[in-house]
């Protein structure tokens, strides 16, 4: 099987929608690649992709394109890809199931150090499928600070415990807003994503600042980790892949299952 | 020794003993023995749990794939929590999760604890 060649798969999670999980797996992915290694992003968001906007990339002609396609760096696939921005994917979970794993299976994703894996909200059958048929190396948690995020957040730790999936921790997008002046805002409150990781007992990967030009640069298809390297938020996302990376050492020592 | 959901219970090899048995040997120590009988008559697929769960049907005639000796083809994990056995009447739907592979468990200290936690309740 192809993905015997990739070192760690890492999907980034969470239970609620909107909370910034594509933003966060795009500018992961990035500072992963930062430090050298070989990554690829891979969107399991069949009904609403977004990294094909976040990154710039057009839907394609599939009969004449080799899959995976690549953008500053990175090995990408998305639904995106495959159908009009302005066309609605219809379909019940089994197809998701399919169309997921010939993204994962068939497509010649080569030697890698990092698969980064951009879920859909929820726990449903994008989740069960990669819980499945992949042995994945970790979960990241992505939440917002407020309670009405913090409580699906806990049914994503939950599904992973459940399937026994490795969760690397939680990480708190939209924490703080810096203004101008220098003074700092907690526009949606603050320390959520600490009190659950305390409560779940697993790490606190960080806070990750809100900052307008994120969605600015997302839009428009340039991260901030890449258009930005040097602004306080892509350091955080780099001093984030770094503890990520820390964190799968310590898990890496899963065992091969026996089979028959 | 009872089934638990902590992080010891992982299956470390497994074996058949015969045509009609598989062993599981679990890295807690325990040895489980089931008949491959139990477990496709326990398959926990969406299916077979319908199917259990109707009174049985006294006309019902059996399917050509039912009249040849049931055996397991292969026994592959799912992810990091389960087992999927397929069959050789090509069923193959069942989800094992380890926790459900402890409960049914028929090895004789199993069964002797089930027995008794019948009596007790």
């Amino acid at each position: 099987m192809e993905m015997q060649n990739i070192h760690s798969i890492i999907a980034v999670a969470s239970g609620k929608g909107g909370v910034g999980k594509s933003t966060v797996a795009v500018n992961l992915a990035l500072a992963l690649q930062m430090q050298g290694q070989r990554v690829a992003l891979l969107d399991a968001d069949i009904y609403g992709p977004s990294i094909p906007i976040m990154l710039g990339v057009p839907r394609v002609d599939p009969q004449t394109t080799q899959f995976p396609l690549d953008r500053y760096g990175l090995k990408l696939m998305s639904m995106g890809f495959l159908v009009n921005p302005t066309q609605a994917v219809i379909w019940r979970g089994p197809m998701v199931d399919k169309y997921l794993r010939q993204f994962l299976l068939a497509i010649p994703w080569g030697e890698l150090d990092t698969m980064v894996i951009d879920l859909p909200p929820g726990t449903g059958d994008a989740q069960l499928t990669l819980t499945q048929a992949l042995r994945l190396s970790g979960a990241v948690i992505v939440t917002t600070p407020q309670e009405v995020s913090l409580i699906d957040a806990r049914k994503g730790l939950e599904m992973f415990r459940q399937v026994r999936v490795p969760v690397l921790g939680i990480v708190e997008n939209m924490s703080y807003f810096i203004a101008e002046d220098g003074k700092r805002y907690e526009i949606f409150r603050h320390g959520g994503g600490q009190k659950l990781a305390k409560d779940a007992g697993v790490p606190f990967l960080g806070e990750i600042p809100i900052d307008p030009r994120v969605a600015e640069c997302g839009d428009q298809g340039d991260p901030i980790v890449h258009k930005y390297p040097d602004s306080p938020i892509a350091k955080a996302y780099v001093a984030l892949s770094k503890t990520i990376t820390q964190e799968l050492e310590k898990t890496s020592q899963v065992p091969e299952l026996p089979s028959l | 020794m009872s089934p638990s959901s902590s992080e010891s219970l992982v299956p470390a090899a497994l074996s058949k003993e015969g045509t009609d048995r598989l062993i599981l040997q679990w890295k807690d120590g325990h040895r489980s023995v089931y008949t491959w009988k139990h477990l496709r008559d326990q398959c926990p697929c969406a299916g077979c749990r319908e199917e259990r769960l109707q009174p049985p049907d006294p006309f019902r005639i059996l399917k050509p794939n039912e009249l040849v000796p049931l055996a397991p083809v292969s026994m592959t994990p799912v992810g990091h929590y389960a087992y999927k056995i397929t069959w050789s009447d090509g069923h193959d739907t069942g989800i094992y999760t380890f926790e459900t592979l402890r409960e049914l468990c028929q090895c004789a200290e199993c069964v002797q604890k089930g027995k008794r936690m019948e009596k007790s309740s």
